[in-house]
Protein backbone atom coordinates (compact mmCIF):
# COMPACT_ATOMS: atom_id res chain seq x y z
CA UNK A 1 0.00 0.00 0.00
CA UNK A 2 1.53 3.55 -1.51
CA UNK A 3 0.71 6.33 -0.01
CA UNK A 4 0.56 8.29 -3.47
CA UNK A 5 -2.33 5.59 -4.00
CA UNK A 6 -3.74 6.38 -1.10
CA UNK A 7 -3.73 10.53 -2.53
CA UNK A 8 -4.51 9.49 -6.17
CA UNK A 9 -7.83 7.38 -4.48
CA UNK A 10 -9.18 9.39 -2.35
CA UNK A 11 -10.44 12.66 -4.56
CA UNK A 12 -12.69 10.40 -6.73
CA UNK A 13 -13.78 8.21 -3.52
CA UNK A 14 -14.94 11.47 -2.09
CA UNK A 15 -16.55 12.39 -5.11
CA UNK A 16 -18.53 9.01 -4.60
CA UNK A 17 -18.93 10.32 -0.87
CA UNK A 18 -20.86 13.09 -1.71
CA UNK A 19 -22.87 11.20 -3.75
CA UNK A 20 -23.90 8.70 -1.14
CA UNK A 21 -24.68 11.50 1.00
CA UNK A 22 -27.14 13.11 -1.26
CA UNK A 23 -28.26 9.11 -2.02
CA UNK A 24 -28.70 9.23 2.02
CA UNK A 25 -30.34 12.52 2.56
CA UNK A 26 -32.54 12.07 -0.27
CA UNK A 27 -33.70 8.47 0.41
CA UNK A 28 -34.00 9.94 4.45
CA UNK A 29 -36.10 12.52 3.38
CA UNK A 30 -38.51 10.95 1.07
CA UNK A 31 -38.58 8.05 3.55
CA UNK A 32 -39.53 10.01 6.34
CA UNK A 33 -42.73 11.81 5.03
CA UNK A 34 -43.45 8.72 2.76
CA UNK A 35 -43.71 6.82 6.03
CA UNK A 36 -45.18 9.06 8.33
CA UNK A 37 -47.88 8.92 5.83
CA UNK A 38 -48.40 5.24 5.64
CA UNK A 39 -48.26 5.17 9.72
CA UNK A 40 -51.13 7.64 9.51
CA UNK A 41 -52.96 5.80 7.04
CA UNK A 42 -52.75 2.18 8.53
CA UNK A 43 -54.08 3.66 11.81
CA UNK A 44 -56.47 5.52 10.30
CA UNK A 45 -60.49 4.08 11.18
CA UNK A 46 -61.24 4.72 7.36
CA UNK A 47 -60.08 0.99 6.24
CA UNK A 48 -59.55 1.26 2.56
CA UNK A 49 -56.70 3.61 3.78
CA UNK A 50 -55.52 0.82 6.48
CA UNK A 51 -55.43 -1.83 4.55
CA UNK A 52 -54.04 -0.13 1.95
CA UNK A 53 -51.15 1.01 3.82
CA UNK A 54 -50.81 -2.28 5.44
CA UNK A 55 -50.42 -4.15 2.14
CA UNK A 56 -48.26 -1.77 0.43
CA UNK A 57 -45.77 -2.01 3.75
CA UNK A 58 -45.55 -5.53 3.40
CA UNK A 59 -45.13 -5.79 -0.19
CA UNK A 60 -42.08 -3.46 -0.24
CA UNK A 61 -40.77 -5.46 3.43
CA UNK A 62 -40.85 -8.74 0.96
CA UNK A 63 -39.05 -7.28 -1.68
CA UNK A 64 -35.06 -7.38 -1.52
CA UNK A 65 -34.13 -3.70 -1.85
CA UNK A 66 -32.40 -4.06 -5.16
CA UNK A 67 -34.94 -6.27 -6.99
CA UNK A 68 -36.93 -2.56 -6.48
CA UNK A 69 -34.06 -0.56 -7.81
CA UNK A 70 -33.71 -2.64 -10.79
CA UNK A 71 -37.31 -2.82 -11.28
CA UNK A 72 -37.96 1.53 -11.09
CA UNK A 73 -34.78 1.65 -13.45
CA UNK A 74 -34.94 -0.66 -15.90
CA UNK A 75 -38.85 -1.51 -15.66
CA UNK A 76 -40.30 2.08 -15.25
CA UNK A 77 -38.62 3.63 -18.58
CA UNK A 78 -40.30 0.40 -20.38
CA UNK A 79 -43.27 2.22 -19.26
CA UNK A 80 -42.93 5.25 -20.19
CA UNK A 81 -41.22 6.88 -16.82
CA UNK A 82 -37.17 8.03 -17.49
CA UNK A 83 -35.49 8.50 -14.41
CA UNK A 84 -31.96 8.78 -13.93
CA UNK A 85 -30.08 6.55 -12.04
CA UNK A 86 -29.74 8.90 -9.34
CA UNK A 87 -33.14 9.85 -9.08
CA UNK A 88 -33.81 6.12 -9.27
CA UNK A 89 -32.04 5.31 -6.47
CA UNK A 90 -33.51 7.89 -4.26
CA UNK A 91 -36.60 6.67 -5.03
CA UNK A 92 -36.17 3.10 -4.81
CA UNK A 93 -34.09 3.39 -1.23
CA UNK A 94 -37.14 6.09 0.04
CA UNK A 95 -39.52 4.00 -0.46
CA UNK A 96 -38.31 0.85 0.09
CA UNK A 97 -37.33 2.60 3.57
CA UNK A 98 -40.37 4.00 4.05
CA UNK A 99 -42.12 0.69 4.96
CA UNK A 100 -39.54 0.70 8.42
CA UNK A 101 -39.99 4.29 8.79
CA UNK A 102 -43.86 3.29 8.39
CA UNK A 103 -43.44 0.72 11.38
CA UNK A 104 -41.15 2.92 13.62
CA UNK A 105 -43.86 5.83 13.18
CA UNK A 106 -46.36 3.51 14.04
CA UNK A 107 -45.01 1.82 17.18
CA UNK A 108 -44.18 5.27 18.52
CA UNK A 109 -47.64 6.72 17.99
CA UNK A 110 -49.42 3.00 19.28
CA UNK A 111 -46.71 4.06 22.34
CA UNK A 112 -49.07 6.97 23.78
CA UNK A 113 -51.36 6.46 26.62
CA UNK A 114 -54.96 6.38 25.75
CA UNK A 115 -54.97 9.02 28.57
CA UNK A 116 -52.88 11.49 27.12
CA UNK A 117 -55.30 11.07 24.09
CA UNK A 118 -58.67 11.62 26.84
CA UNK A 119 -57.21 14.56 28.34
CA UNK A 120 -56.65 16.30 25.37
CA UNK A 121 -59.71 15.37 24.09
CA UNK A 122 -61.43 16.57 27.14
CA UNK A 123 -60.09 20.31 27.14
CA UNK A 124 -61.90 19.99 23.60
CA UNK A 125 -59.15 19.54 21.43
CA UNK A 126 -59.72 18.39 18.08
CA UNK A 127 -58.01 14.72 16.71
CA UNK A 128 -55.67 16.71 14.20
CA UNK A 129 -54.56 19.02 17.07
CA UNK A 130 -54.09 15.90 19.01
CA UNK A 131 -52.19 14.50 16.62
CA UNK A 132 -50.09 17.41 16.14
CA UNK A 133 -49.77 18.68 19.79
CA UNK A 134 -50.18 15.76 22.16
CA UNK A 135 -49.52 12.63 19.71
CA UNK A 136 -46.71 13.43 17.80
CA UNK A 137 -44.15 15.08 19.79
CA UNK A 138 -43.93 11.97 22.20
CA UNK A 139 -44.14 9.79 19.48
CA UNK A 140 -40.90 11.08 17.90
CA UNK A 141 -39.18 10.81 20.87
CA UNK A 142 -40.09 7.15 20.92
CA UNK A 143 -39.64 6.89 17.87
CA UNK A 144 -36.21 8.05 17.56
CA UNK A 145 -33.87 5.34 18.33
CA UNK A 146 -35.37 3.25 15.83
CA UNK A 147 -35.21 6.39 13.11
CA UNK A 148 -31.89 6.68 13.85
CA UNK A 149 -31.08 3.18 13.17
CA UNK A 150 -33.16 3.00 9.63
CA UNK A 151 -30.84 6.16 8.90
CA UNK A 152 -27.80 4.34 9.60
CA UNK A 153 -29.26 1.25 7.11
CA UNK A 154 -29.79 3.49 4.47
CA UNK A 155 -26.31 5.19 4.11
CA UNK A 156 -25.45 1.52 4.15
CA UNK A 157 -27.59 0.35 1.50
CA UNK A 158 -27.05 3.78 -0.70
CA UNK A 159 -24.11 1.21 -2.00
CA UNK A 160 -26.84 -0.85 -3.97
CA UNK A 161 -27.43 2.59 -6.24
CA UNK A 162 -23.72 0.93 -7.27
CA UNK A 163 -25.95 -1.77 -9.04
CA UNK A 164 -28.03 0.59 -11.27
CA UNK A 165 -24.68 2.71 -12.48
CA UNK A 166 -24.48 5.57 -9.69
CA UNK A 167 -21.07 6.59 -9.31
CA UNK A 168 -21.08 6.68 -5.56
CA UNK A 169 -18.71 5.41 -3.11
CA UNK A 170 -18.54 2.16 -3.59
CA UNK A 171 -19.07 2.19 -7.50
CA UNK A 172 -16.04 4.70 -7.21
CA UNK A 173 -14.47 2.20 -5.24
CA UNK A 174 -15.21 -0.79 -8.12
CA UNK A 175 -13.93 1.11 -10.78
CA UNK A 176 -10.75 2.41 -8.90
CA UNK A 177 -9.74 -1.09 -8.31
CA UNK A 178 -11.01 -2.66 -11.49
CA UNK A 179 -8.75 -0.93 -13.26
CA UNK A 180 -5.29 -0.44 -10.63
CA UNK A 181 -5.91 -4.11 -9.05
CA UNK A 182 -5.09 -2.61 -5.66
CA UNK A 183 -8.18 -4.18 -3.53
CA UNK A 184 -6.99 -3.94 -0.38
CA UNK A 185 -6.15 0.07 -0.42
CA UNK A 186 -9.29 1.00 -2.67
CA UNK A 187 -11.96 -1.42 -0.12
CA UNK A 188 -9.94 -0.06 3.25
CA UNK A 189 -10.11 2.94 2.06
CA UNK A 190 -13.87 2.82 1.14
CA UNK A 191 -14.79 1.21 4.55
CA UNK A 192 -12.81 3.70 6.40
CA UNK A 193 -15.02 6.68 4.96
CA UNK A 194 -18.31 4.55 5.16
CA UNK A 195 -17.18 4.49 9.14
CA UNK A 196 -16.28 8.12 9.24
CA UNK A 197 -20.23 8.72 7.81
CA UNK A 198 -22.06 6.39 9.99
CA UNK A 199 -20.45 6.73 13.41
CA UNK A 200 -20.90 10.76 13.55
CA UNK A 201 -24.19 9.58 12.78
CA UNK A 202 -24.45 7.10 15.01
CA UNK A 203 -23.25 9.43 17.77
CA UNK A 204 -25.65 12.10 16.80
CA UNK A 205 -28.93 9.81 17.10
CA UNK A 206 -27.43 8.53 20.55
CA UNK A 207 -27.25 12.51 21.87
CA UNK A 208 -30.01 13.32 20.98
CA UNK A 209 -31.88 10.05 21.85
CA UNK A 210 -30.23 11.33 25.82
CA UNK A 211 -31.62 15.14 24.94
CA UNK A 212 -34.92 13.90 23.96
CA UNK A 213 -34.70 11.48 26.88
CA UNK A 214 -33.97 14.41 28.99
CA UNK A 215 -37.08 16.62 28.33
CA UNK A 216 -39.32 13.74 28.26
CA UNK A 217 -38.54 12.88 31.32
CA UNK A 218 -38.27 16.66 32.75
CA UNK A 219 -34.60 15.94 33.73
CA UNK A 220 -32.55 19.13 35.48
CA UNK A 221 -33.33 21.08 31.83
CA UNK B 1 -77.20 21.94 34.27
CA UNK B 2 -76.20 18.12 33.47
CA UNK B 3 -79.58 15.95 32.89
CA UNK B 4 -78.69 12.20 32.28
CA UNK B 5 -81.87 10.61 31.79
CA UNK B 6 -81.89 6.80 31.62
CA UNK B 7 -78.61 5.94 29.96
CA UNK B 8 -77.82 2.21 28.95
CA UNK B 9 -74.60 1.31 28.05
CA UNK B 10 -73.31 -2.45 26.98
CA UNK B 11 -69.67 -3.21 26.63
CA UNK B 12 -69.89 -6.32 24.34
CA UNK B 13 -72.18 -8.40 26.09
CA UNK B 14 -71.78 -6.74 29.08
CA UNK B 15 -74.38 -4.13 29.85
CA UNK B 16 -72.18 -1.85 32.31
CA UNK B 17 -75.17 0.65 32.83
CA UNK B 18 -78.77 -0.11 32.95
CA UNK B 19 -80.81 3.36 33.25
CA UNK B 20 -78.88 5.77 35.08
CA UNK B 21 -80.92 9.05 35.34
CA UNK B 22 -78.68 11.93 37.54
CA UNK B 23 -79.39 15.80 37.31
CA UNK B 24 -77.10 17.94 38.66
CA UNK B 25 -78.02 21.54 39.14
CA UNK B 26 -75.48 24.40 38.97
CA UNK B 27 -73.09 24.61 41.79
CA UNK B 28 -74.19 21.30 43.17
CA UNK B 29 -71.71 18.61 44.01
CA UNK B 30 -72.01 15.07 43.82
CA UNK B 31 -70.61 12.09 44.35
CA UNK B 32 -70.65 9.09 42.72
CA UNK B 33 -69.88 6.06 45.01
CA UNK B 34 -70.05 2.23 44.85
CA UNK B 35 -67.75 -0.86 44.16
CA UNK B 36 -65.53 -1.15 41.46
CA UNK B 37 -66.99 -2.41 38.30
CA UNK B 38 -70.36 -0.85 39.11
CA UNK B 39 -70.45 1.77 36.53
CA UNK B 40 -69.62 5.13 38.13
CA UNK B 41 -66.52 5.90 35.49
CA UNK B 42 -68.84 5.04 32.93
CA UNK B 43 -71.33 7.34 33.78
CA UNK B 44 -68.71 10.36 34.48
CA UNK B 45 -66.89 9.33 30.93
CA UNK B 46 -70.40 9.64 29.16
CA UNK B 47 -70.90 13.01 30.48
CA UNK B 48 -68.10 14.76 28.63
CA UNK B 49 -68.61 12.18 25.56
CA UNK B 50 -65.09 9.92 26.10
CA UNK B 51 -67.67 6.91 26.12
CA UNK B 52 -71.03 6.82 24.07
CA UNK B 53 -74.37 5.46 25.82
CA UNK B 54 -76.71 3.19 23.66
CA UNK B 55 -79.99 4.76 24.94
CA UNK B 56 -81.47 7.25 27.38
CA UNK B 57 -80.07 11.01 26.91
CA UNK B 58 -77.28 13.02 28.48
CA UNK B 59 -77.67 17.15 27.84
CA UNK B 60 -75.45 20.12 29.24
CA UNK B 61 -77.27 23.12 29.32
CA UNK B 62 -80.27 21.53 27.34
CA UNK B 63 -77.67 20.97 24.67
CA UNK B 64 -77.52 16.83 23.82
CA UNK B 65 -74.18 15.50 24.55
CA UNK B 66 -73.25 12.98 21.49
CA UNK B 67 -69.65 11.83 20.68
CA UNK B 68 -70.32 11.74 16.70
CA UNK B 69 -71.60 15.18 16.33
CA UNK B 70 -69.16 18.62 15.63
CA UNK B 71 -70.62 20.04 18.74
CA UNK B 72 -69.01 17.72 21.44
CA UNK B 73 -65.66 19.76 21.29
CA UNK B 74 -67.17 22.54 22.23
CA UNK B 75 -69.10 20.90 24.94
CA UNK B 76 -65.86 19.36 26.59
CA UNK B 77 -64.41 23.02 26.82
CA UNK B 78 -67.55 23.54 29.15
CA UNK B 79 -67.40 20.52 31.06
CA UNK B 80 -63.77 19.53 32.69
CA UNK B 81 -62.05 15.90 33.54
CA UNK B 82 -59.56 15.50 36.41
CA UNK B 83 -58.58 11.52 35.83
CA UNK B 84 -57.28 9.53 38.21
CA UNK B 85 -53.94 8.76 36.59
CA UNK B 86 -53.48 12.98 35.90
CA UNK B 87 -53.04 12.46 32.42
CA UNK B 88 -50.43 15.61 32.57
CA UNK B 89 -48.88 16.10 28.50
CA UNK B 90 -45.13 14.80 30.03
CA UNK B 91 -43.75 16.70 27.16
CA UNK B 92 -44.50 20.03 28.42
CA UNK B 93 -44.04 22.28 31.65
CA UNK B 94 -46.33 22.76 33.66
CA UNK B 95 -47.44 26.35 33.21
CA UNK B 96 -47.29 24.65 29.23
CA UNK B 97 -49.83 21.96 30.03
CA UNK B 98 -52.02 24.49 31.74
CA UNK B 99 -51.80 27.00 28.96
CA UNK B 100 -52.30 24.13 26.43
CA UNK B 101 -56.47 24.20 25.84
CA UNK B 102 -56.53 28.58 26.43
CA UNK B 103 -54.23 28.70 23.32
CA UNK B 104 -54.78 25.88 21.04
CA UNK B 105 -58.48 25.00 21.60
CA UNK B 106 -59.97 28.75 23.00
CA UNK B 107 -57.21 30.93 20.48
CA UNK B 108 -56.35 33.37 23.64
CA UNK B 109 -53.15 35.59 22.91
CA UNK B 110 -50.37 33.58 24.76
CA UNK B 111 -50.10 36.47 27.54
CA UNK B 112 -53.31 36.66 28.38
CA UNK B 113 -53.13 32.83 28.94
CA UNK B 114 -49.91 32.58 30.54
CA UNK B 115 -51.01 35.28 33.09
CA UNK B 116 -54.08 32.89 33.78
CA UNK B 117 -52.32 30.07 34.29
CA UNK B 118 -50.16 31.26 36.74
CA UNK B 119 -53.02 32.66 38.78
CA UNK B 120 -54.39 29.36 38.44
CA UNK B 121 -51.19 27.31 39.30
CA UNK B 122 -50.68 29.54 42.32
CA UNK B 123 -54.02 29.26 43.78
CA UNK B 124 -53.77 25.47 43.51
CA UNK B 125 -50.51 26.38 45.71
CA UNK B 126 -47.72 25.48 42.79
CA UNK B 127 -46.66 28.75 41.65
CA UNK B 128 -42.97 27.58 42.53
CA UNK B 129 -43.43 24.84 39.80
CA UNK B 130 -44.45 26.43 36.42
CA UNK B 131 -41.45 25.81 34.85
CA UNK B 132 -41.09 22.00 36.11
CA UNK B 133 -41.95 18.98 33.99
CA UNK B 134 -44.55 16.68 35.31
CA UNK B 135 -42.22 13.90 36.19
CA UNK B 136 -40.34 15.84 38.77
CA UNK B 137 -43.49 16.49 40.72
CA UNK B 138 -45.82 14.53 43.18
CA UNK B 139 -48.68 12.10 42.70
CA UNK B 140 -50.83 15.02 44.50
CA UNK B 141 -48.68 17.87 42.80
CA UNK B 142 -49.48 16.93 39.43
CA UNK B 143 -53.25 16.13 39.77
CA UNK B 144 -53.23 19.55 40.93
CA UNK B 145 -51.86 20.61 38.04
CA UNK B 146 -54.37 19.07 36.10
CA UNK B 147 -57.26 20.74 38.32
CA UNK B 148 -55.40 24.04 37.19
CA UNK B 149 -55.14 22.26 33.35
CA UNK B 150 -59.16 21.98 33.87
CA UNK B 151 -60.05 25.50 35.35
CA UNK B 152 -58.35 26.79 32.51
CA UNK B 153 -60.76 26.33 30.29
CA UNK B 154 -63.05 27.77 32.48
CA UNK B 155 -65.68 25.05 32.52
CA UNK B 156 -69.26 24.97 34.06
CA UNK B 157 -68.74 21.94 35.60
CA UNK B 158 -65.83 19.61 36.31
CA UNK B 159 -65.73 15.98 36.71
CA UNK B 160 -63.50 14.23 38.85
CA UNK B 161 -62.79 10.58 38.21
CA UNK B 162 -61.28 9.05 41.72
CA UNK B 163 -58.90 12.33 41.73
CA UNK B 164 -57.03 10.50 44.77
CA UNK B 165 -56.88 6.92 43.98
CA UNK B 166 -53.62 6.91 42.64
CA UNK B 167 -52.21 9.16 45.43
CA UNK B 168 -49.72 8.14 47.90
CA UNK B 169 -52.02 8.66 51.20
CA UNK B 170 -50.26 11.10 52.47
CA UNK B 171 -50.59 13.53 49.16
CA UNK B 172 -54.38 12.93 48.95
CA UNK B 173 -55.30 15.53 51.72
CA UNK B 174 -53.52 18.64 49.55
CA UNK B 175 -55.73 17.48 46.65
CA UNK B 176 -59.15 17.01 48.60
CA UNK B 177 -58.21 20.82 50.17
CA UNK B 178 -58.06 22.18 46.00
CA UNK B 179 -61.40 20.19 45.67
CA UNK B 180 -63.35 21.21 48.64
CA UNK B 181 -62.19 25.40 47.96
CA UNK B 182 -63.59 24.53 44.44
CA UNK B 183 -66.60 23.23 45.68
CA UNK B 184 -67.32 26.37 48.15
CA UNK B 185 -66.54 28.59 45.25
CA UNK B 186 -70.16 27.24 43.95
CA UNK B 187 -67.97 24.88 40.90
CA UNK B 188 -70.13 22.16 39.29
CA UNK B 189 -69.01 19.19 40.20
CA UNK B 190 -69.77 15.45 39.70
CA UNK B 191 -66.66 13.12 41.49
CA UNK B 192 -66.23 9.36 41.45
CA UNK B 193 -64.53 8.73 44.86
CA UNK B 194 -63.68 6.51 47.85
CA UNK B 195 -63.05 9.20 49.75
CA UNK B 196 -66.08 9.02 52.21
CA UNK B 197 -64.96 11.58 54.30
CA UNK B 198 -64.66 13.91 51.44
CA UNK B 199 -67.90 13.05 50.63
CA UNK B 200 -69.59 13.63 53.87
CA UNK B 201 -68.05 17.38 53.95
CA UNK B 202 -68.41 18.36 50.50
CA UNK B 203 -70.67 16.61 48.66
CA UNK B 204 -74.35 18.01 48.41
CA UNK B 205 -75.43 14.68 47.08
CA UNK B 206 -74.27 11.31 47.11
CA UNK B 207 -75.07 8.54 44.29
CA UNK B 208 -74.69 4.80 45.35
CA UNK B 209 -73.83 2.75 41.92
CA UNK B 210 -73.89 -0.88 42.21
CA UNK B 211 -74.71 -3.43 38.80
CA UNK B 212 -74.97 0.05 36.74
CA UNK B 213 -77.98 1.27 38.53
CA UNK B 214 -78.23 3.84 41.00
CA UNK B 215 -79.74 2.07 43.85
CA UNK B 216 -80.04 4.69 46.53
CA UNK B 217 -79.23 8.83 46.41
CA UNK B 218 -79.66 11.46 48.72
CA UNK B 219 -77.97 14.24 51.13
CA UNK B 220 -74.50 13.25 51.88
CA UNK B 221 -75.16 12.77 55.53
CA UNK B 222 -78.39 10.98 55.33
CA UNK B 223 -77.16 8.72 52.63
CA UNK B 224 -73.49 7.79 54.34
CA UNK B 225 -74.82 7.70 58.27
CA UNK B 226 -78.22 6.34 57.70
CA UNK B 227 -78.09 4.37 54.28
CA UNK B 228 -81.97 2.62 53.69
CA UNK B 229 -80.61 0.57 51.21
CA UNK B 230 -79.17 -3.29 52.18
CA UNK B 231 -76.22 -3.05 49.29
CA UNK B 232 -75.38 0.74 50.51
CA UNK B 233 -75.35 -0.86 54.30
CA UNK B 234 -72.92 -3.44 53.13
CA UNK B 235 -71.07 -1.31 51.18
CA UNK B 236 -70.85 1.43 53.78
CA UNK B 237 -69.52 -1.37 56.68
CA UNK B 238 -66.55 -2.63 53.92
CA UNK B 239 -65.01 0.84 53.06
CA UNK B 240 -65.80 2.39 56.43
CA UNK B 241 -64.23 -0.66 58.63
CA UNK B 242 -61.40 -1.36 56.49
Amino acid sequence: MEFSDITAFLPILLKGALITVQITIGALLLSTLLGLLLALMKLSPVRALSLTAGTFINVVRGLPIIVQLFYIYFVLPELGIQLSAFQASIIGLGVAYSAYQAENFRAGIEAIEAGQIEAARSIGMKSKLIMRRVVLPQAIRIALPPYGNTAVMILKDSSLASTITVAEMTRAGQLIAASTFQNTTVYTLVALLYLCLSLPLIFGVNRLERYFGKSAKGGKA
Amino acid sequence: MININAIHKSFGDVEVLKGVSLTVAKGEVVCLIGPSGSGKSTVLRCINGLESYDQGSITINDRQVDVASKDINDLRTQVGMVFQRFNLFPHRTVVENVMEGPIFVKNEPRETAHANAIALLEKVGLGDKVEAYPQQLSGGQQQRVAIARALAMQPEAILFDEPTSALDPELVGDVLIVMRDLANEGMTMVVVTHEMGFAKEVADRVCFLYGGQIVESGDAHTLLTQPTHERTQDFLRRVLNH
